[in-house]
């Protein structure tokens, strides 16, 4: 049986619901805590303020940035202590029931995530990166294809004009990576396609120009070209793995998550990156896990995620991967 | 006098660009050719086999089968033109895809082992073949982008470059493959 909404809702309620009450408690608990260490801090860092300015030891506004400053910090560090827990409690209870809800195949870890090396050999971002970090690391076997996928953070440390270091990030969202159906030795690197989109034939040339990527491919799929650009090292074999089908089933893809896609093809391997700018998994502290329409989304994630290999015919494997 | 020396050397290297820009576009059509030639070698070395393989099955296929055996001698060939392989390939191509329908009126072909490893084999060479002749006809349509517009085009008649040809898909391939006329067969 291929798992829908309707028969999540009937494992929602016969499998999930009695440890989800057990943990929506958890949850109102930690929001209580949290509401009460707020409360206690406001009235410190309100009798510090009063302290501080009364008996004119700070200017009141240096006084109030200190104060509100130091309260939010310390608040920060409760909040994250606090919510790791639920955090943590809220994976086993639902990620990982619904992934083995969706495949009882399937090996979740929470903690862990792909390796370096895999980012690296996709070549999806070739800028240097300072932090490399990820979790909820997926893998196993779906019809027939190995998969594993992870929520992954990439950042690079920057200097601010006015000399200070700041994290931006590179990336942040899924990383997916899957054997792909047919077999080659060469490299196709697919990714948004910015310049050509706003600056026209002089994006184009500029992204004729980057060397760091290797030779522009230009393929002949109109919708695929306006969304993405194609660099690869060699012309047939990168017509060979975006075939004319494939090409329709990407543009398919991209039009319905609406999100940055990224796509690589390395050594019989196809990696995709998907930008989500937020973790995947992780709960919202404010939301009721008592509420189906909050752990359907979840399971939509899930569904999409897993659906890759079908939607990419992955699984109809030519005859030299067989 | 040195204006004159600043413009002629601009013009001179706008030439040189051209002049490498045209004879890089000519090389990429040449190497693409000589990939899909390397593809297409792979399948007529495959054909002596298919052949030997089938023809006790397919009696009633006899005609088909020499064909292509006919055109595969035609096709090794020394000293053939591009225009000449392509039109052979595009023979060839039909001849298989006939041939690959008339295999389902023999089961006993169709179950087996050493056909059905040759006709995965050259399933995949097919899609190889197909993306060789779109790696191919885009590389013919930078060249001929080339040699017509300006100002490479006063270059590429200097050079005496001429346009080339893209591979056009053979009519059969292009129509839907009309399921109901294949069951009636």
């Amino acid at each position: 049986m291929k798992p829908n909404l309707a028969s999540l809702l009937d494992y929602y309620y016969e499998s999930m619901y009695p440890s989800l009450k057990v943990l929506e408690e958890k949850r109102l608990h930690t929001i209580l805590t949290l509401k009460k260490a707020a409360a206690i801090l406001l009235a410190i860092a309100a009798l510090l303020f009063l302290f501080l300015t009364q008996n004119t030891l700070l200017k009141p506004l240096h006084a109030f940035l200190i104060v509100g400053i130091g309260g939010l910090v310390i608040f920060m560090f409760i909040y994250h202590h606090e919510s790791a827990g639920y955090g943590s409690l809220f994976k086993d209870q639902v990620i990982e029931k619904i992934i083995h809800f969706l495949d009882p195949s399937l090996i979740y870890d929470k903690t862990n995530s792909i390796n370096e090396h895999e980012y690296q050999q996709s070549e999806l971002f070739l800028e240097s990166y300072d932090r490399f970090s990820g979790n909820d690391l997926i893998r196993g076997t779906i019809e027939g294809v190995e998969v594993h996928f992870c929520d992954l953070h990439v950042e690079k440390k920057v200097r601010t004009k006015n000399g200070k270091e700041e994290w931006t990030d590179i990336f942040q969202g899924l990383f997916f990576v899957a054997d792909f159906n047919k077999a080659f030795h060469s490299k196709v690197v697919v990714l948004p396609d910015i310049a050509e989109r706003s600056l026209g034939v002089l994006g184009s040339w500029i992204q004729g120009m980057n060397l760091q990527r290797g030779e522009l491919m230009k393929l002949d799929h109109m919708e695929f070209e306006k969304f993405f650009v194609v660099y690869g090292s060699d012309p047939i074999d990168s017509r060979y793995i975006l075939s004319h089908a494939l090409m329709e089933k990407i543009v398919q893809f991209r039009k319905k998550i609406d999100k940055s896609l990224y796509l690589s093809f390395v050594d019989s391997k196809l990696f995709l990156a998907l930008n989500y700018n937020k973790p995947l998994f992780e709960p919202i502290l404010s939301r009721s896990l008592l509420e189906f329409d909050y752990i359907k989304d979840y399971f939509e994630l899930l569904v999409m995620i897993l659906g890759i290999v079908t939607e990419f015919k992955l699984n109809e494997k030519l005859w030299s991967k067989r | 006098m040195e204006t004159f020396l600043i413009v002629a050397g601009v013009i001179l290297l706008i030439i040189v660009f051209m002049y490498n820009t045209l004879i890089s576009k000519k090389n990429q059509v040449e190497n693409i050719f000589a990939g899909l030639d390397a593809i297409l070698k792979k399948r007529y070395d495959l054909l002596p086999n298919l052949v030997a393989s089938v023809q006790e099955y397919m009696v009633h296929e006899r005609i088909t089968l020499e064909k292509i055996t006919e055109l595969r001698t035609q096709a090794l060939k020394d000293n053939l033109d591009n225009s000449t392989k392509i039109a052979l390939e595009k023979q060839l191509s039909s001849m298989l895809g006939n041939l690959m329908v008339a295999v389902e009126n023999y089961p006993t072909l169709k179950a087996n082992e050493n056909f059905l490893h040759l006709q995965g084999t050259l399933n995949e060479l097919e899609e190889q073949i197909s993306a060789a002749r779109r790696a191919y006809n885009q590389s013919v349509t930078d060249y001929n982008n080339a040699i017509e517009m300006f100002p490479t085009n006063f270059m590429a008649s200097f050079m005496k470059y001429d346009r080339k040809e893209v591979f056009s898909v053979p009519a059969n391939e292009r129509q839907n493959v009309d399921v109901k006329n294949l069951f009636q067969k």
